[in-house]
């Protein structure tokens, strides 16, 4: 098809805003990330998108290893935080999958819990800090606050409505007969959902896996209320790298950013080939 | 090997009765075939014997027990499915073993029965492969082989070979009916292809809104249906339907076909005439009525096709080798009494 030449200039227009809107952030935060502290509010002709003077800086101030010329000093270092994030988003992202799976196949295949959709969303039904105030409290009644544990749990509990409804649509699209066929071939009902189900939905769990984990990941208000000191995940610590001395401390939370960019890529590419593919592809006639 | 039976059985999902009332029987080492257009209850009763399904009245015996209560991996009944449902996961040859190892049959055992299996449908080769790389007719084969690789008391077939191109479908079914014959196992299937249905079947089941029409042998319902619908549904090109008129002979088909009045029972309201039984000749001062058109002519080969327009109806009548006959000459129908079928104002077949 041709396309005139007004239309085309105003296509590439379009399309190189919308990245824009999403790659100079991240581009930006690169660059800062390994930018030294004269750099990091640099104006006029100093500010660059590649850094004068790159340095790694950033990444041994927040790890600890060096306090370099940034004169103050952390009361803590990247290392524990990251931790946090990594266990409660991991096991909250585990909590999430595995309940969300179960009630998605019983409501597909047996129509069992009929209402489970809405009463699983109701948390979402509200604004996260109306909701958030009484878990915090009951948090405290259980002495779950500010433990890895205890904020997995209440990410396995907001984000199982997106392990369920995703999980669902996947499990309405298998065709029934592939289960039918395993069942008449002499396997029990559990059987058929561990032998046949489950590993046919491996793409499924794979990318259901990776939305519900990047939620958990990048959650700042739940752990803001429900962690103090020792388990401060990485968006909470984030938040407090400035100094009264120097302000918000960019190269270091660009570093930081940076880090924290990585697990989500990594899975991301990791079951790349997943997403692709069709979850039936060869089970039946056509 | 064994029978399976049907004793009043109904089925409904929600409110669409999908089985109505069935009661037959299948013979142990019968080629038993359920057709009927989508929807007629075929596929339900299907999934009745396999036991996917539980009947809410009546009751399912194989081999002369209820099977009501048994689950469908204790029926050891085995199952071609119409969209083939191989496990994608799994390679064609773990997909054939697959019934085997589930029942904890000894290795040795299970190499030997997929072995031959594999062999006879000639998918040896293709073994290794998932089923994503293999072609339509290649993963026909291999549901089809994970059917037959065990030794169940009965086959069943849902509509197995209707993604097969015309060719592939003649042979694998020629093949079937041979491999059934030599093992001598029963084996139910299910078509809408009514050819197909004739040309493999010892026993036909009709079915029609979830309703059993007509069972018999595929010459004996072709002959004598019971229905004006089990007519029209066997047989191609379709029994020519005309209505009737009685005067000092019965007239059909606008008064180009008068048959003796002595022939047709009292309450005909149509006459059905398969089109080989219908007599075409050129038209001549001898003949008596009226004459009609002919239409079209579609010469086949051996038999030609012939389309003649009465005013009323358009018929069909299928005549030998390729005879000479004009497109928009004038003809004269006739037909053998005996050779008529008559059906009263419900559709019903009538005897004299």
């Amino acid at each position: 098809m041709k396309r005139s030449l007004p239309f085309e200039v105003f296509r590439y227009a379009a399309i190189f805003l919308a990245l824009a809107v999403t790659l100079v952030p991240t581009l930006w935060m690169v660059s800062m990330a390994f930018k030294p502290i004269a750099e990091w509010s640099a104006t006029g002709a100093d500010l660059t998108w590649w850094p004068k003077a790159p340095t790694l800086d950033n990444f041994r101030f927040i790890l600890g290893t060096s306090t370099s010329d940034l004169i103050v000093a952390l009361d803590r270092t990247a290392g524990k935080p990251i931790l946090a994030s990594l266990l409660s988003a991991v096991f909250g992202t585990l909590i999430a999958m595995t309940a969300g799976t179960a009630g998605a196949y019983g409501l597909s295949r047996f129509g069992s819990g009929q209402n489970l959709p809405l009463a699983l969303i109701q948390l979402r039904l509200f604004p996260p800090m109306a909701v958030m105030i009484p878990v915090m409290i009951m948090w405290a009644f259980f002495g779950l606050v500010d433990t890895w544990w205890g904020l997995a749990l209440i990410y396995g509990i907001v984000t199982l409505p997106f392990a369920f409804w995703l999980m669902k649509t996947f499990f309405d699209d298998m065709p029934r007969e592939i289960e039918d066929a395993a069942l008449v071939e002499g396997c029990s009902r559990m059987r058929v959902f561990l032998k046949i189900t489950l590993p046919m939905m491996r793409p499924a769990l794979a990318s259901s896996a990776l939305f519900v984990f990047i939620l958990n990941w990048s959650d700042y208000l739940i752990a803001l209320l429900l962690t103090t000191r020792e388990w401060v995940t990485i968006p909470v610590y984030m938040a407090s790298l400035s100094s009264s001395m120097t302000g918000q401390l960019y190269g270091a939370k660009a570093a930081l950013g940076l880090i924290a960019a990585v697990p989500p890529v990594i899975m991301g590419i990791a079951i790349q080939k997943h997403l692709v593919r069709g979850l039936t592809f060869g089970a039946l006639k056509q | 090997m064994a029978g399976i039976s049907f004793r009043n059985v109904t089925k409904r999902f929600g409110k669409t009765v999908a089985l109505k009332n069935a009661s037959f029987d299948i013979q142990p080492g019968e080629f038993f075939c359920f057709f009927g257009p989508p929807l007629s209850g075929k596929s339900t009763v299907l999934k009745l014997i396999l036991g996917l399904e539980t009947p809410d009245e009546g009751e399912v015996l194989i081999g002369g027990w209820p099977v009501n209560h048994v689950s469908p991996a204790d029926r050891n009944v085995a199952m071609v499915f119409q969209n083939l449902a191989l496990f994608p996961h799994m390679t064609a040859g773990e997909n054939v073993r697959f019934p085997l190892t589930e029942r904890k049959i000894a290795e040795d055992k299970i190499r030997a029965r997929v072995e031959a299996v594999s062999a006879k449908l000639h998918i040896a080769h293709l073994l290794h492969k998932p089923p994503a790389q293999l072609s339509g007719g290649e993963r026909q084969r291999v549901a089809i082989a994970r059917a037959l690789v065990r030794d169940p008391v009965a086959y069943l077939m849902d509509d197995p070979i209707s993604a097969l191109d015309a060719r592939l479908r003649e042979e694998t079914r020629v093949e079937l009916k041979r491999i059934q014959r030599d093992r001598g196992q029963t084996l139910i299937y299910v078509t809408h292809d009514q050819e197909e249905a004739m040309s493999v079947a010892d026993r036909i089941a009709i079915m029609e809104h979830g309703e059993i029409r007509q069972v018999g042998a595929p010459g004996e319902i072709y002959d004598t249906p019971v229905s004006r619908y089990v007519a029209r549904l066997l047989g191609a090109p379709m029994m020519n339907i005309m209505s009737a008129v009685r005067g000092d002979g019965v007239k059909a088909a606008d008064g180009t076909i008068t048959l003796p009045i002595d022939a047709v029972p009292a309450d005909v309201s149509e006459i059905g005439v398969r089109p080989e039984d219908l007599k075409v000749e050129p038209w001549s001062a001898a003949h008596a009525g009226r004459p009609a058109k002919v239409y079209e002519v579609e010469p086949l080969g051996g038999y030609t096709v012939v389309t003649v327009d009465t005013g009323a109806e358009k018929l069909k009548a299928l005549m030998r080798g390729q005879p000479d006959i004009r497109i928009d000459s004038a003809v004269a129908l006739s037909c053998n009494p005996a050779r008529a079928h008559f059906f009263n104002q419900a559709g019903e077949a009538l005897g004299l």
